[in-house]
């Protein structure tokens, strides 16, 4: 597969990206032949009890794009990605990341995709360096290759001199950034990260923003879950709206044209438009 | 002051809340009874077989000092470890970072909450269970006599910890009071005449006064000890892991590795695992010295120590999924059957040599014959395995649940009594052990390890299922 974790070294153009994917036997995308999804849902559902996360759920995101999930707290969008990646059974519908099925195959879907939770999964007493190895031994990598792109990664996001440190004596932003090299330690062909950017500061947020569009123009898949309307704004090719369960609308951030993200999220979500508008964020 | 009874309130509702929605209410709110009636049943058996009433309750406040002591550890929470091990369960502590609290008197609050909660759900009914053998009015003085108890223990480990925030001067001053006291102890000195104990054996003002200096001194000791800005400087250490890897190639196993690092790093290392089983010696010890009061014989101590030392599996097995569960991996393609097998992995290279090490000293100890030895062994590692088994079955990689679960507590309970009763019966009455029961005492050890085998293969694919729910 293309570099992209490891040196950073990626081709720019994303119709490439879609003819590197296509020889990777996703599925195609319905009626476009051109196009192939590195996922497919449709009519997802899932409820906990009385409440319904998501209400029937169907997307596409076609392999090479940098997808974008908005919606507000408990919209349904962590649900999502714990079904997408094989965390949580759907109650209907079906689903296929990278051709596998998650529900049937969840350590299949594991094995190829790379994933960074909302609430770290904390590696406990481990040094990040321990934790690497420990990432790398699951995913069969050898010691080489995690060193290699440990100390990419490290450069990259400004930790070099925290790696030897136990994870539980990390700020939360060292250990955001753990978890993101974690994620994208075996190169992955797809990504489901949620809220990449939380307590990382500008510099590093700038520095994981220009990563994801390097690696997405390489042509893997960035599955990005957010309510932060900025960097939905920033940094996806399409993005989709996501209320009580439901998918309710989808955009394309750079083909706005003079209506900002921001309006539409209030409209479709039923806030008080106003209050957007005072606020004076996003696109 | 209407500042510390709203935090209070506060503290008591959430904790309320916090039970009752992990147990559901009503088998929260009927902890008590059961341990009114398991208790109550005991101190009838007790009291039927003619075990003098003044060592039952002795043994009652030594257990309830140490369950004070082990509740007191609520005092390491420190400035990150209360926002890391209380902060996500408890709002109200959490708040001290963000409403004008005193973190000190915070914890204060904290403390107290904890003292009165474990009067009225764990105490209370204990004390009833004494009805059997006390009359009713000192069924009130040993409640509080307990709960006093209860608090002593408390502020021991409390005002340890607030010494250890010290630093090094701290602890040797922590360490230097610990052994003075045991060696008052061993001297034959009336350390026991300043407890709560006494006081319930000679109701007084002086008796009174003498177990109220304890507690006081301990809490003053807290109270100017306490750092609340204490934080270690960041720990740094070298790659462990590959080592790890390399000493059990065979395995092939992360989930294992990662496990035993974050047992031995984290506070207490290896030492706390044979803490915890050395707790249990002193209790064991205990009961076979309470059984041959009762009996009037020698017990045989092999089986005897070695069936009761088969709980130290429960106490390791807490230990062992302390630091994570299978949902810690749902990021990774580990399936929760392997984190299971690791998790029993750790158990055979941990939890089995700690139970048998102990057992081994008990038994050389109290100079157990080679045939009682040897069955005593056989049961202890069978215990132990089926006790693994169980608390897998029961209740995953989270054994913590039972406290306060009673039908969990209540199924637990039973599956132990069901197989250690019988052969601690043995134990007690079957000296001097034949051949022929001695290997029927080894069949059994071997009997209830394939049973926890059995209980565990089955338990896992039901854990599988239920963490994708």
């Amino acid at each position: 597969m293309p570099t992209a974790a490891g040196g950073g070294v990626v081709a720019p153009s994303s119709r490439r990206s879609l003819a590197v994917a296509a020889t990777r036997g996703y599925l195609p995308a319905a009626g476009d032949a051109g196009d192939v999804n590195a996922i497919a849902t449709a009519d997802l559902r899932k409820s906990y009890g009385d409440l319904t996360a998501l209400a029937g759920l169907t997307l596409d995101v076609p392999a090479g794009e940098l997808f974008g999930l908005l919606g507000p707290n408990g919209a349904g969008k962590s649900t999502t990605i714990r079904i997408l990646t094989g965390q949580l059974r759907p109650d209907a519908g079906t689903a296929s990341v990278l051709g596998v099925d998650p529900a049937a195959d969840p350590i299949g879907v594991r094995e190829r995709v790379g994933i960074l939770p909302e609430q770290e999964s904390p590696p406990s007493f481990m040094t990040p360096r321990e934790y690497f190895d420990f990432v790398g031994s699951v995913r069969d990598l050898d010691a080489a290759t995690v060193n290699e792109r440990v100390e990419t990664w490290a450069d990259r996001l400004a930790y070099g001199a925290k790696l030897d440190t136990m994870h539980t004596d990390l700020s939360r932003g060292q250990q955001q950034k753990v978890m993101i090299t974690a994620a994208f330690l075996h190169d992955p062909d797809l990504v489901f990260i949620d809220e990449p950017l939380a307590n990382l500061d500008p510099i590093v947020q700038e520095a994981v923003k220009r990563f994801l569009r390097e690696y997405r123009d390489a042509g893997n898949t960035v599955f990005l879950s957010t309510h932060d309307i900025d960097v939905a704004a920033d940094l996806c090719d399409r993005v989709e709206i996501v209320h009580e369960g439901e998918l309710v609308a989808t955009r394309r951030p750079a083909a706005l044209d003079g209506d900002r993200l921001l309006d539409v999220f209030l409209r479709e979500v039923g806030a008080d438009a106003s209050v957007g508008a005072d606020a004076g964020a996003g696109r | 002051m209407s500042a510390d009874r709203a935090v209070l309130a506060a503290m008591v509702r959430e904790e309320w809340r916090l039970h009752s929605r992990l147990f559901g209410g009503r088998r929260f709110a009927a902890f008590p009874v059961f341990v009114a009636l398991v208790g109550g049943l005991t101190a009838w058996a007790l009291g039927t077989t003619g075990a003098r009433t003044e060592t039952v309750v002795a043994g009652a406040h030594v257990l309830v000092a140490l369950f004070g002591l082990q509740t007191g550890t609520v005092g390491l929470v420190g400035r990150d470890a209360m926002r890391g091990l209380l902060g996500e369960t408890t709002l109200v502590v959490f708040s001290a970072h963000t409403l004008p609290l005193r973190q000190r008197r915070l914890l204060g609050l904290f403390l107290l909450k904890d003292v009165g909660y474990y009067a009225v759900l764990l105490l209370l009914p204990l004390a009833v269970a004494f009805a059997p053998l006390l009359p009713l009015a000192e069924l009130a003085l040993l409640w509080l006599t307990l709960v006093w108890t209860f608090g002593l223990g408390l502020c021991a480990t409390v005002a340890a910890v607030s010494l250890a925030t010290r630093g090094r001067p701290g602890k040797v001053v922590a360490a230097l009071v610990a052994c003075a006291l045991g060696a008052a102890a061993v001297a034959g000195l009336p350390v026991a005449a300043a407890t709560p104990y006494a006081l319930f054996v000679a109701p007084g003002i002086t008796s009174a006064v003498a177990a109220a200096v304890p507690p006081l001194c301990l809490l003053a000791v807290a109270a100017l000890a306490y750092d609340p800005e204490h934080e270690p400087p960041a720990r740094t250490a070298e790659n462990a892991y590959r080592a790890w890897r390399r000493r059990v190639p065979a395995w092939d196993d992360p989930v294992f590795v990662k496990t035993m690092l974050d047992v031995s790093r984290s506070a207490g290392g290896y030492w706390k695992v044979l803490l915890s089983a050395g707790i249990l010696v002193a209790v064991s010890a205990f009961l076979v010295s309470l059984a041959e009061s009762v009996v009037g014989l020698r017990v045989l101590p092999g089986v005897a120590f070695g069936s009761i030392l088969g709980l130290t599996a429960f106490t390791t097995y807490n230990w062992l999924t302390q630091f994570d569960d299978p949902t810690t991996y749902a990021t990774l393609p580990i399936d929760t059957s392997a984190v299971f097998d690791a998790k029993r992995r750790a158990f055979a290279v941990l939890g089995l040599p700690t139970g048998v090490a102990c057992y081994a000293a008990a038994a050389l100890w109290r100079g157990a014959a080679i045939l009682d030895a040897l069955a005593g062994l056989a049961l202890c590692v069978g215990l132990q395995a089926y006790l693994f088994g169980l608390t897998v079955a029961l209740a995953g990689t989270r054994p913590n649940e039972f406290l306060f679960d009673t039908v969990l507590f209540a199924g637990f309970t039973l599956g132990v009594a069901l197989p250690l009763v019988p052969v601690l019966v043995v134990g007690f009455v079957a000296a001097p052990l034949s051949a022929p029961l001695a290997a029927a005492l080894v069949v059994a050890g071997l009997a209830l390890a394939g049973v926890g085998h059995v209980l565990y293969g089955r338990a896992v694919p039901r854990w599988r299922e239920r963490y994708r729910e």
